[in-house]
């Protein structure tokens, strides 16, 4: 028996509830757990753990792996962190929003959209968040092959 | 009575720091508000990526002006988490100091700013006099007052003396004076009470529904502190008591601060008195190991959350930052919504918002090509001989 009994609890509920959809379940160590869930299935997860008690979506990471972009959702108790990663396709990158289940991740999805440029179905059209408004649409800064070059120096005017 | 939108922000005297709300107003009240931001994002987890988990020490504490301390403690853990590096017990103990210093020192400061916002500014005056206090206290103990870089890979750089844990705890006990002075100001004094009560209401299920953090979701009655649900750092074993309120007003999150301060010192005793003898610090590998952690910390203002993940280089490969006052905001427009046009200032200055704040003096000068970095004495110089070219000399007075 492991000694994070109520971690494991967690996860074996999970697993059982989405069999098939969710794999490389790992209790890390005492009250972190981590999973990888099929994009299509995650706002059901989130709404099942959001009625099991997982009421706060703290925040939402999203990474650049080469091939694959993705996010991760960090779901959390207040004492038990669950973080659900998602993967999607670099060539046509594409998450569901969670917004109906979530809806203070509205600042969080935005982020996903303008800063990996993964595009939230579901996410209702609005200023743009953080980036500037003047800021190209298709430049996306966390990515990896994104490099910063700053801006020309300014020269006097004459 | 016909609708109007105004916007309060991202530049208004009312507010510190660049936010933009829109306000439908139907006469005085509000009837609807939505929160814009990204203002002040200066792109620090891009930054991170290309610097070394040392450099990122310093990087990460410049993410806010006051809870510089959190965030380096949160990302430290983590990177500390993934090396498995054994931090010593004294310096956990010399974490958690500066941690509760921190929290005395921001609390007195918002206690002073909502007392300005209401128009108290007697009360900001008190407040902000204390607030040296402990202010001299961590620039005592570490050199610094803002900024204190106590926190290194593996430890802390600087011990505490006998003399040090002396200051301490004689400014900790006039603090603990001057305290209880203040919560009987923000229960008793009726003009207090009139500009604070049924303000800004977060009833209980919205506060969780739009996921409140610290002291805003504490004064809406949920019990929720970092400190107590998953302790980090020595708090599994200091005696404090988790303070909740349950008014849900500008009130509560006034009284909950208040008594949160209380709490607080009697931490920095126990810890003081009870501090672990050793090492205060480890080496730990400048290559981490690949790997991901997720960590979260009790900042002043609330939950501070932090995702690292590692890729067998001196550089990370991703790391995220929230802030507390980001799960906040989506309170906020809720909180105005019905309320005043006049209570908004007070009704932000409640959740003690950071949009972050840095300032320098650096002037770049295109004629010789270069920057020239001012200090204090310079620029009170430069600032008396600007004014006597205009005539204004105090000199001759």
């Amino acid at each position: 028996m492991s000694d994070f009994e109520n971690e494991e609890k967690i996860k074996a509920s999970i697993e059982a509830k989405f069999q098939g959809a969710v794999s490389n379940a790992l209790v890390q160590r005492r009250n972190r757990v981590w999973l990888d869930c099929a994009t299509e299935k995650l706002p059901e997860l989130l709404g099942w753990m959001k009625t099991e008690g997982f009421v706060y979506l703290a925040t939402i990471t999203g990474f650049d792996e080469g091939e694959n972009l993705g996010a991760c959702y960090h779901m959390t108790n207040a004492r038990v962190i669950v973080t659900v990663r998602v993967k999607t396709p670099r060539a046509n990158p594409s998450i569901p929003s969670v917004l109906k289940i979530f809806p203070g991740a509205v600042s969080y999805e935005r982020e996903l959209e303008d800063m990996f440029g993964i595009k939230i179905a579901g996410l209702p059209a609005g200023r743009r968040y953080p980036l500037p408004e003047d800021f190209p649409t298709d430049q996306y800064p966390l990515r990896k092959d994104w490099k910063f070059v700053p801006p020309a120096e300014e020269t006097e005017a004459k | 009575m016909s609708k109007i939108t105004i916007p309060l922000g991202p530049q208004h005297p009312a507010l510190k720091e660049p936010e933009n709300f829109m306000l439908v107003l139907e006469g005085e009240q509000i009837t609807g508000a939505t929160v814009n931001l990204g203002y002040n994002h200066r792109g620090m987890e891009k930054a991170a990526e290309e610097r070394t988990y040392m450099q990122d020490l310093y990087l990460i504490e410049r993410v806010c002006g006051i809870c510089s301390h959190s965030h380096t403690t949160c990302y430290i853990t983590n990177v500390e988490e993934l090396a498995k590096a054994e931090t010593p017990k004294r310096a956990l103990a010399i974490r958690t100091l500066f941690g509760e210093l921190e929290r005395v020192h921001s609390h007195l400061l918002w206690l002073g700013v909502a007392g300005y916002e209401m128009g108290f500014e007697t009360l900001f005056m008190y407040t902000w006099r204390d607030r040296e206090q402990v202010l001299d206290c961590l620039e005592m103990l570490s050199g610094n007052r803002v900024h204190y870089s106590i926190n290194t890979l593996g430890g802390v750089r600087r011990d505490i003396t006998a003399e040090q844990k002396a200051g301490v705890l004689k400014r900790i006990k006039y603090l603990e004076e001057r305290t209880k002075y203040y919560i009987s100001l923000a229960t008793e004094e009726t003009t207090l009470l009139a500009r604070t009560q049924n303000v800004g209401k977060l009833p209980y299920d919205v506060a969780i529904e739009r996921g409140a953090v610290g002291p805003t979701a504490r004064a809406s009655g949920i019990a929720r502190d970092v400190r107590k649900d998953d302790p980090y750092l020595i708090y599994g074993e200091l005696d404090f008591k988790l303070i909740t309120h349950n008014t849900c007003d500008v009130f509560g999150r006034l009284v909950v601060r208040a008594l949160e301060l209380m709490e607080s010192y009697k931490m920095i005793e126990q810890i003081l008195n009870n501090l672990p003898e050793g090492p205060i610090a480890v080496k730990v590998p400048w290559r981490i190991p690949a790997g991901e952690a997720v960590n979260h910390y009790e900042a002043p203002r609330g939950e501070d959350i932090h995702y690292l993940k590692a890729n067998n280089t001196d550089k990370p490969e991703r790391l995220k930052v929230r802030a507390p006052t980001l799960a906040n905001l989506q309170s906020v427009a809720y909180m105005m919504e019905g309320g005043w046009l006049a209570d908004v200032p007070l009704v932000i200055a409640a959740i003690d918002p950071c949009m972050s704040c840095t300032d320098r003096a650096v002037v770049w000068n295109p004629k010789k090509g270069k920057k020239e970095i001012y200090g204090w004495e310079e620029l009170r110089k430069m600032g008396i001989e600007h004014y006597k070219r205009r005539g204004v000399d105090f000199t001759k007075l």
